[in-house]
């Protein structure tokens, strides 16, 4: 089961997504440093993020990279 | 009878005009490979995303006198390319409202850590549980207007402003949606690597 710090686990996600106060992260990073259960799984939520990212990226063929600078208009 | 020859200031412009175009579209080309890795993940297939782009770049230089240079040319690009998304009429259906959840954020980590042998393994080795295969299909299969939001901001790394300019919708509604777009991958995650029940 997880730590059960509720408010902690609502604040994880803005936390990565840089949108919280001043003051909601001075209270995210104090609760990070004191409970190891969120700062575990805070950082399993940002290495999950990159897993993700990396996990879905595919290159763009060559081949449609040829097909768009065919479509220029300029000369 | 010289009134059919441009004016100075005409060839001037003329020239300007076809500078500034030569530079949009390289500019623009150079962002196709960033805009093929969002367009992958909000088209169902990779042959869908091939044509949505090609489409996308075909408007673009067709109508890129409405860039206002100096904005964001990768939203705008993109903004072109989810209004083409909708055109395809991909999005008829509505996403039911009554998506099932609600779980918490810890919900994938908790349910992944639950099946380990070890009482309390590292993040790294809870991460291992989930196979690249299963990242790719549960992403598909989160509901279109969730995956959207979360395809922009958390694959294309849009700000929450810029994916709601993108997408045409409020502020509000790009992070309710990504709240709960973020949920439902990890519950289709965690039964993709733990099996339902």
């Amino acid at each position: 089961m997880g730590c059960g710090c509720h408010d902690c686990e609502q604040l994880m996600q803005p936390y990565m997504d840089g949108v919280l106060s001043e003051e909601q992260i001075r209270e995210a990073q104090e609760h990070l440093e004191r409970c190891p259960g969120c700062d575990k799984r805070f950082r399993f939520e940002a290495k999950l993020r990159h897993f993700v990212r990396i996990a879905v990226d595919e290159p763009m063929p060559a081949e449609l990279k040829a097909r768009l600078a065919g479509l220029r208009i300029a000369t | 009878m010289s009134e059919g020859a441009p004016t100075a200031a005409e060839t001037r412009r003329i020239a300007e005009e076809a500078r500034d175009r030569v530079r949009f579209e390289e500019e623009a080309l150079q962002l196709s490979d960033q805009v093929y890795r969002v367009a992958r993940r909000l088209a169902g297939s990779r042959d869908e995303a091939e044509d949505l782009v090609q489409d996308t770049y075909a408007r673009a230089f067709r109508s890129w006198q409405q860039y206002q240079p100096g904005t964001n040319l990768r939203a705008w690009l993109l903004r072109i390319l989810t209004n083409l998304n909708i055109d395809r009429g991909r999005r008829s259906q509505r996403t039911p409202e009554q998506t099932p959840l609600e779980e918490g954020d810890y919900y994938l980590y908790n349910r992944l850590e639950s099946t380990m042998p070890d009482e309390n393994p590292d993040e790294e080795r809870v991460l291992e549980r989930l196979s690249q295969n299963a990242v790719v299909e549960s992403l598909a299969e989160v509901p279109h207007d969730f995956r959207d939001v979360l395809v922009l901001v958390d694959i294309g790394e849009f700000s929450y402003a810029e994916a709601a300019q993108i997408l045409d919708i409020p502020v509000g509604t790009v992070m309710s949606r990504l709240h709960r777009g973020r949920r439902i991958l990890k519950q289709q995650l965690a039964d993709k690597a733990i099996g339902v029940g």
